[in-house]
């Protein structure tokens, strides 16, 4: 199976590092969702895997192969790196079609993936008349046409109906279901964490987090528990007394910090209180984003005072 | 990767952007245009007042050659709009690969069309000519037949160069068109020496019966080839050196 490996990865522009020391697998069969603000050097990576960039320092390598090496190169890997990245003049079937006959695939694979994608109605328009998420489907229509073993998808849900964006997830989730290599960048967490088994997470071009989607939650989330009850006054009372912190919501519900669902049920037994709910809440990966990424920026700024600005 | 697939890739790129096939058929369309107008027009006029009865055939050559860089130039430019060259290295990354395969086709496109245009425009000029008309016989006529096709795919080419290394057609135009039209032009019979060695100049040589000056027909292709082959040659290395 196919992986892709990042070796001590550095792209300098002008004296800023887009990446900096980046070492990192991506493994098959799995979906890892690759993330991080704006400018983190999520982009530039992508790039950098595919060749079009060329690193300062350091390698990516395509199972085992820098990019340029491979022999028809959209066989072993698929990409979406900008859904603008085709000629406007050019009808969807004709950007395909000099596609598949460069690296000498099956002339079927046009009609294919512009079916896979929904394109199928428009194949014979100019790319510049398609809407946002038309190019966004035709980028992927791109990643798909080589039947790859890797795909790399840079924000493929942007432009997106949520129809669209549902279609996306279910695609990803059968690519890695399939034993390929997935990585797709997002900043947008709760999608992100609707479909990726395994994050990479970027800031400022250094790797912050290497993890399962599960065990990145559990280690920066913020566990609680939801609870609503029909004597808030007394389990509140008792709650507090054992020291936990609690909060109400907007709906009634009561919010317990840094506790789990048996604790609260044990006290609230004890009590004799009528519990009407009571469940987990794991956290969402955006608050477990969030709270790594203020760490790093808190530690970022002690560290290094001087260090660039992300562009 | 295998070559002939990657040509055929260009070949498909060209016919699918109207910019750059519109400018290839232009290139014969237009010079054809041109022939009929002029030819029937002033055709036996002109040649009544003398003059090199060759070079005259190949009037309508100053606006083909036009055409031929605003293909050359198009043809390339076509990858720097829109992020197109993602794209193409994603599915051809060696570079070297990708610079020759598309210059390959723009030359070959460029000289197929360009001979069809260069005998083309010869005999259709010819044809209006009547008591005053020449054959392929005529000393220097097949030979300038055959240097028109070869000048055009040659000025396609040093469109193409440029554009490698520039990016932009509009960047190229503006700085090839004027040179063509207005700095050889004038300049041209100021400088003396040295403007004989200009692309457009020097490459015109094969057109007449009998060059004068220090270039002769062949050689002063060759003069045309060599600006071409540098303008190639630096932007391979800006397209193998450069981010995409």
């Amino acid at each position: 199976m196919t992986s892709i490996d990042l070796v001590d990865l550095t792209k300098e522009y002008r004296g800023t590092r887009a990446v900096d020391g980046l070492t990192c697998g991506i493994g098959p069969g799995r979906v890892t969702g690759f993330l991080g603000p704006n400018g983190a050097g999520k982009s530039t990576t992508m790039r950098l895997v595919l060749g079009l960039d060329r690193p300062t320092s350091g390698t990516a390598t395509v199972g085992g192969l820098p990019y340029a090496a491979l022999r028809d190169p959209l066989r072993e890997v698929g990409a979406l790196l900008d859904a603008q990245a085709a000629h406007a003049s050019r009808t969807a079937r004709d950007h395909l079609r000099f596609l598949v006959v460069s690296n000498r695939l099956p002339a079927r694979r046009v009609d294919e993936v512009l079916e896979e994608t929904g394109l199928a109605a428009v194949a014979r328009r100019r790319i510049g008349t398609f809407s946002l998420g038309m190019r966004q489907r035709l980028g992927i229509a791109t990643a798909l046409l080589g039947d790859p073993h890797v795909l790399l998808l840079d924000e493929p849900t942007n432009g997106l109906d949520p129809e669209g964006i549902v279609w996306v997830r279910t695609l990803v989730r059968r690519l890695a279901g399939e034993g390929r290599t997935v990585l797709v960048s997002s900043h947008l967490m709760n999608e992100t964490a609707a479909f990726a088994d395994h994050l990479v997470v970027l800031g400022r071009g250094r790797l912050l987090a290497d993890v399962s989607t599960g065990d990145f939650i559990e280690r920066y989330g913020r566990a609680r528990v939801r609870v609503r009850t029909g004597d808030p006054v007394r389990l509140r009372a008792a709650l507090l007394a054992r020291g936990h912190t609690v909060a109400e919501d907007d709906d009634g519900r009561w919010a317990v910090d840094g506790a789990t669902a048996e604790e609260i049920g044990a006290v609230a037994a004890r009590e004799g209180v009528t519990v009407l709910e009571l469940a987990d809440d794991r956290g969402s990966l955006e608050q477990a984003y969030f709270a790594l990424t203020t760490a790093e920026a808190e530690f970022a700024a002690a560290t290094s005072p001087t260090a660039p600005q992300e562009a | 990767m295998s070559v002939i697939p990657v040509l055929h890739s260009e070949w498909i790129k060209i016919r699918s952007v109207r910019a750059s096939f519109g400018s290839l058929l232009a290139v014969f369309a237009a010079t054809l245009a041109i022939t009929l107008l002029v030819f029937a027009t002033v055709g036996r006029a002109e040649a009544e007042d003398g003059g090199d009865p060759v070079f005259g055939a190949f009037y309508a050559i100053n606006f083909a050659q036009i055409a031929a860089i605003a293909f050359g130039a198009t043809a390339v430019s076509s990858e720097y709009a829109h992020g197109a060259l993602r794209t193409s290295l994603s599915a051809v990354p060696h570079r070297g690969l990708f610079h020759t395969a598309k210059t390959a086709i723009v030359a070959a496109a460029a000289l197929v069309v360009g001979l069809a245009t260069g005998f083309a425009t010869f005999f259709v000029g010819q044809a209006f000519l009547g008591p005053y008309a020449i054959g392929l016989g005529e000393p220097g006529a097949l030979r300038a037949c055959a240097g028109a096709g070869i000048y055009l795919a040659l000025m396609a080419l040093l469109a193409a160069g440029l554009t490698f290394l520039l990016r932009s057609a509009v960047a190229v135009l503006s700085l090839l068109i004027p040179f063509i039209l207005i700095v050889s032009f004038v300049v041209g019979d100021v400088a003396g020496g040295a403007a004989a060695y200009f692309p457009d100049r020097a490459g015109q040589q094969i057109l007449h019966q009998n060059p004068s000056g220090a270039l002769g027909p062949w050689s002063g292709l060759a003069v045309t080839a060599l600006w071409a082959t540098a303008a190639l040659l630096t932007g391979r290395l800006a397209v193998r050196r450069r981010d995409a």
